[in-house]
This record gives structure tokens, C-alpha cells and sequence, in this order.
């Protein structure tokens, strides 16, 4: 069997169509439902990667990715995450002071937030994101990109 | 006064040569050899000439020459000479005339000061404003226009006074509805128009029209006073289209959102069918196939929620019973939750009053917000031995007029911020489920029904929703039809 891959996403769906293509390319597939799930899977299974959604129920995508990387045991384990990001790193990088309210910007705040987090604990690389709707092809790709 | 001096000495030379004359001639007629009588006759006549000529001179001097003086003021006067003052002698008969004459010219410059400082007053005001102010006689005619009008419109005031209104009108008709509207009121406040510069450029003027009068209370023209709001006109449009744009971003985000992850099953399980093809695993393209038709159902759903959301909403209203519409509920739903561990219960009174509503409507306003507490709480991470609860009950208000329903979880909640936001079509914080219409959607048809949605809610302890719906149906809502779709497929 190939490197196990760890997919956490609570899409029954998202989880279903990436085991496929990861077994179909060689890797060793196991999923999680939700993030808490997905930190004892870390813990049992040992992924050579972790496929990471970030809005899910109990533990979100961020909070997990925080606690790995926190954990000496776990910090080097590659993480693509499964949310579109390119916007909010954006503004991080330009700053840009828009003040105009939004509805969407308590959701977006929140996001913004984790990022910015992550970015300054030098967690975050512009290439770990995938947007939705994820092109299984695209994962794989960058699957082997990090583990061969 | 020279003159009067100089008459005076003239005078009393003249005086003083005739008495000497007389003398001569008394001392004369005394010499001469003729008899007494004649002599004393002689120096009568005499006398009564130099006495004559002294009250010649006396008249001259104190009434003629004042009088001629006083003419002489007042022709001053007359020809606008207002600084013109008499001499004024205490001693003399004529001094009070002269003072008074005086006192009078004093009144009449500081009236004249006076009245051109309010002239000027005005002019400047009129002048010096850069408010456009026109004023047009009764006969539409314009009479005068300020350098603000002159500013705004191109027109010199000598090129335009005395023409019609109408000529500075981009449409001649909107003269005729101010005229119209100064037949019922004195002023027409806030009145928009577009005029025409000389180049023939549009303006945009908003005026006060006021009715002009004279001292009798007849009309004798309007006068215009306007403010050239072409920019602001040009800006609110910008500013109206910005807002129209940035609304437009909003709900497409929102459409996008949702679509993402609805399109994400379509390509997962397009990569699916792909695969199970390619290795002729049927149950792989199976899967592919139910989870591109999931996907398709759920953007079907979006689509038909979207329309929902723009209808227009009117309750079909009939005697309902509040008690029946939640027991079908829990039928429904109560499966469901027991499935996914939560514990959902029902608590409804027997004598709860009957309500005039829609059920339809209200039925799946209650589903849906039940839907989102039993989501709220596979959200949670719960304690150990921790139930996961949703409860729904009603009750009447204690004023008896509304019958409230309450559902209740015990899930995850939610922020102060999102709170704010649940009603607004399309912000979801379930990325996965629904078409991020539900909760707009709900609060519209409550909305319809006269009632209203509150909100509690606290994050990992729970929320609570509180629906709040008339007993007797309010007036908007008992038209017994669903309306026409403001929008159509």
C-alpha cells in the first residue's frame, strides 16, 4: 500500500470522490468526518498528508491546523486545505483598509482572522489552499508534489 | 447770506445818504425864500420818502430775502442737493424757519441714507449670492437675474430681461406645472427642473418659487430663487449606482458561495463517473452518477428558493390549529433527529386558540428552523453524557392576541455577529447543506402573516428562536391568494 493521506471533511461527498482518486493514484485513503475525528486519526493512523476542510462541525479546519502544528510530533506533516483563501491572503498582503460593511464580513472577519493567525506563526504558504469545487486532478497533483 | 449783508450795508449806505440828503434838503428848503407852509410840506414829503424807502429796505432785508433764501433750500433739495443746509441766525425773525428747514433736510438724508443702505443691502444680497435669483413679471417676462444666474446659465442679464421664462426651460411643459402649482400656494418649495444654459447644456436647478406682490396684495411676478445641484444630481446617481453594484457583488458572493459547493459534487462525482467508466467499476459510477445528480437537485433547489425568496408573499389563510402543524412536524422530522442522536421534543398545550394563518406556510417556516437546531447541534463538540436537545413548544402571549412558538437547541449558537446576519439570503455558515435561503426565506412568510422572528443565542451554549404569529389574521394578510411571481422562470 502507498503513503496514507488523511481527507477531513464533513461532506460525505468531498470525502468519497477524493478517497477514490488518491486510491486510484497509489496513496492509502482514511477519512474523517469532523475535526475532532480528524486529530485522533492523526494520532492512530499517522498521515504522510492531511487533506483539510475548514468549515466543519466540533473542531473547525483552522483549529486542528493550529494544534498540529503546535505538537512537535505532528508539525511537520504536510496540510492542503480544501477552502478558497486567495482573496482574504490577498488583503492580508495589501492591508487594504475597507471599512464597508458587508453581511458576508462577519463569516469572512472570522476567516480572515485565522489567516492572519496562521500567517504570522509563518504557517501559512499561498500554495496549501484548494478552492471549491475541488478538481480531483488538482489535489493529486499536489499530493505528489509533497510526498512524491 | 452774502447777499444779505451786502444788501444790508447797501442799504444803510443808502439810508445813511438819504437822511444826509434829506438834511441837505431840509437845510435847503429852510434857505429857501418860500413861506412856511411850503416849507413844512417840503420837509414832510421828505421824510416820508426816507421813511418809505427805510421800510422798503427793512422788508427786503428780513422777509423777502429769507423767503427768497428758503425757496433757494428748497430748489437745493429739489434737485437732489441733500447736504444743502440754510445759515441759521438766532436773531434774526426768519432763524426758526431756517432751523426747521434744517431739521427737516437732516430728516430727509438720514431717511434717503438710510433707505439706500437698505438698498444696497439687498442688491448685494442679490447680487453677491450664488443662488441663482430670477424675478419674472406676471406676463412670464424675465425682469432681472442675478450674477449667480449669469454664472450658472451663460446669460448676460441685457440679453435675457424682458424675453419669456419659457426659453430657459429644457422642457417648456415643467413651466407650466410651477405655474400650475403657484395657483394653489404662494411658494412651490423644492421645485426640480432642468434648465438650459445659453450653450444649451442641461442644468439640473432645484428652486423656491414665490409669489410677488405689490403694497395692494396683487400679483405683479413670481421671483425664483434656485441652486445649481447638476454635480450633486451627477454624484447621487454614481453614488445610487455604486450601492446597485455593490448590492449586485453581495448576492452574486452569496450565489457563488453556494454554488461552489454545490458544483463540487457535480465534479467530484463527475471524476467519479470518469473513473468507473475508464475502469468499468459500476459501483464507482454509481456513486459519480447519484453524487452529480445530488448536486443537480441541490442548485435545482437553490434556483426554485431564489424564486421563492422574490415572490411576493400572501398568506392563504385559514382557521389553523397551531397544535396539528407541530404534531406533523415531529412526524416528519422526529425520525430524522432520533437518527442523527438528537433527542427532539414537542410541547404543545391542548387550549391553545386557533390561529388564522397559512399552515402550509407556517409548517415549513417552523421545518426549517428545527432543520437548523438539530444541525446546531452535530456542530457541538458536546461534554461526555451530554444530550443533544431540540425542543419545541408554544404557548399563547399573555395578552392573548399572539401565539408564540419557541424552538430550542442546545447546539454550538452563534456569535453577536452572525446573529445579525442569519436573515440576509444567501450568508450561510453551513457551507455544505442548503441553499442559504432557508432563514430569509422563513423570516419573509412570517412576515407575510403580520408576525415577527427573535433571536437568542449564545455560542456553545445553544439558541433559541421565537416565532410570534397574530391569532387573527392582520389586514395584509387575508387576501385568500398567493399572488402573482414578481419574477418568472
Amino acid at each position: 500500500m502507498g503513503k496514507k493521506v488523511l481527507v477531513v471533511d464533513d461532506d460525505e461527498n468531498t470525502r468519497k470522490f477524493l478517497s477514490t482518486a488518491l486510491a486510484e493514484n497509489g496513496y492509502e485513503p482514511v477519512t474523517a468526518e469532523n475535526g475532532k475525528v480528524g486529530l485522533e486519526m492523526i494520532q492512530s493512523e499517522k498521515p504522510a498528508l492531511v487533506l483539510l476542510d475548514v468549515m466543519m462541525p466540533k473542531k473547525t479546519g483552522f483549529v486542528l491546523f493550529k494544534q498540529l502544528r503546535r505538537e512537535e510530533e505532528y508539525k511537520d506533516i504536510p496540510v492542503i486545505m480544501l477552502t478558497g483563501v486567495a482573496e482574504v491572503l490577498e488583503d492580508l498582503d495589501s492591508q487594504s483598509g475597507d471599512t464597508h460593511e458587508r453581511p458576508y464580513d462577519a463569516l469572512r472577519e472570522k476567516m480572515r482572522q485565522a489567516i492572519k493567525e496562521m500567517k504570522e506563526e509563518g504557517l501559512v504558504r499561498p500554495d496549501m489552499f484548494i478552492d471549491k469545487p475541488i478538481d480531483p486532478d488538482l489535489v493529486i497533483a499536489k499530493v505528489k508534489e509533497l510526498i512524491g | 447770506m452774502m447777499n444779505r449783508i451786502t444788501i444790508f450795508w447797501k442799504l444803510g449806505a443808502a439810508f445813511i445818504i438819504l437822511f444826509l440828503i434829506n438834511l441837505l434838503i431840509l437845510e435847503g428848503i429852510h434857505s429857501l425864500d418860500l413861506p412856511s407852509t411850503v416849507r413844512t410840506v417840503l420837509a414832510m414829503v421828505s421824510l416820508v420818502l426816507l421813511a418809505g424807502f427805510g421800510a422798503y429796505g427793512f422788508v427786503r432785508l428780513y422777509v423777502k430775502l429769507p423767503v427768497e433764501q428758503l425757496l433757494a433750500g428748497m430748489q437745493h433739495l429739489a434737485d437732489g442737493e441733500y447736504d444743502f443746509r440754510l445759515e441759521e441766525d438766532e436773531k434774526a425773525e426768519f432763524g426758526p424757519l431756517a432751523s426747521t428747514f434744517n431739521e427737516m433736510a437732516d430728516m430727509l438724508t438720514s431717511s434717503l441714507t438710510e433707505l439706500k443702505r437698505n438698498r444696497d443691502y439687498l442688491e448685494s444680497i442679490f447680487e453677491s449670492s450664488a443662488d441663482l435669483i430670477i424675478t419674472v413679471n406676471a406676463s412670464g417676462n424675465i425682469l432681472t437675474i442675478n450674477t449667480g444666474t449669469v454664472n450658472a446659465l451663460g446669460y448676460k442679464p441685457m440679453e435675457i430681461a424682458g424675453k419669456p421664462i419659457d426659453i430657459l426651460f429644457a422642457n417648456p411643459d415643467e413651466k407650466d406645472v410651477a405655474v400650475q402649482k403657484l395657483r394653489f400656494s404662494e411658494n412651490v418649495i423644492n421645485y426640480e427642473t432642468i434648465f438650459l444654459t445659453k450653450n444649451k447644456e442641461e442644468r439640473n436647478i432645484l428652486f423656491t418659487l414665490t409669489r410677488l406682490r405689490n403694497s395692494t396684495g396683487a400679483v405683479i411676478g413670481t421671483i425664483g430663487i434656485g441652486k445649481d445641484v447638476t454635480e450633486e444630481k451627477h454624484l447621487q446617481m454614481k453614488l445610487i449606482q455604486s450601492q446597485r453594484l455593490a448590492a449586485i457583488g453581495e448576492v452574486f458572493t452569496g450565489i457563488q458561495h453556494s454554488m461552489k459547493n454545490m458544483l463540487n459534487a457535480c465534479k467530484g462525482g463527475a471524476y467519479m463517473v470518469r473513473t468507473g467508466l475508464k475502469k468499468d467499476d459500476r459501483e464507482m459510477l454509481t456513486d459519480g452518477w447519484r453524487m452529480v445528480e445530488e448536486g443537480i437537485y441541490r442548485m435545482t433547489a437553490m434556483s426554485m428558493d431564489m424564486l421563492k425568496y422574490v415572490k411576493e408573499w400572501k398568506p392563504r389563510v385559514e382557521e389553523s390549529r397551531i397544535e396539528k402543524i407541530l404534531l406533523d412536524i415531529e412526524q416528519v422530522i422526529g425520525q430524522t433527529a432520533k437518527d442523527k442522536g438528537v433527542v427532539f421534543g414537542v410541547d404543545v398545550p391542548t387550549d391553545l386558540p386557533s390561529v388564522v394563518c397559512d399552515p402550509k406556510m407556517i409548517h415549513s417556516a417552523i421545518m426549517d428552523i428545527v432543520s437548523n437546531a438539530i444541525d446546531a447541534c452535530l456542530w457541538k463538540d458536546y461534554k461526555q453524557g451530554e444530550i443533544l436537545e431540540v425542543k419545541l413548544s408554544a404557548s399563547t402571549s399573555p395578552e392573548g392576541d399572539m401565539i408564540i412558538i419557541k424552538v430550542k437547541d442546545n447546539g454550538c449558537g452563534m456569535s453577536k455577529s452572525v446573529q445579525e446576519n442569519i436573515f440576509t439570503p444567501f450568508f450561510s455558515t453551513k457551507s455544505k447543506a442548503g441553499t442559504g435561503l432557508g432563514l430569509s426565506i422563513t423570516s419573509r412568510m412570517i412576515d407575510a402573516h403580520g408576525g415577527k422572528i427573535d433571536v437568542e443565542s449564545e455560542v456553545d451554549k445553544g439558541t433559541e428562536f421565537r416565532i410570534s404569529i397574530p391569532v387573527e389574521a392582520s389586514g395584509r394578510n387575508k387576501e385568500i391568494d398567493y399572488g402573482k411571481k414578481s419574477l418568472s422562470s
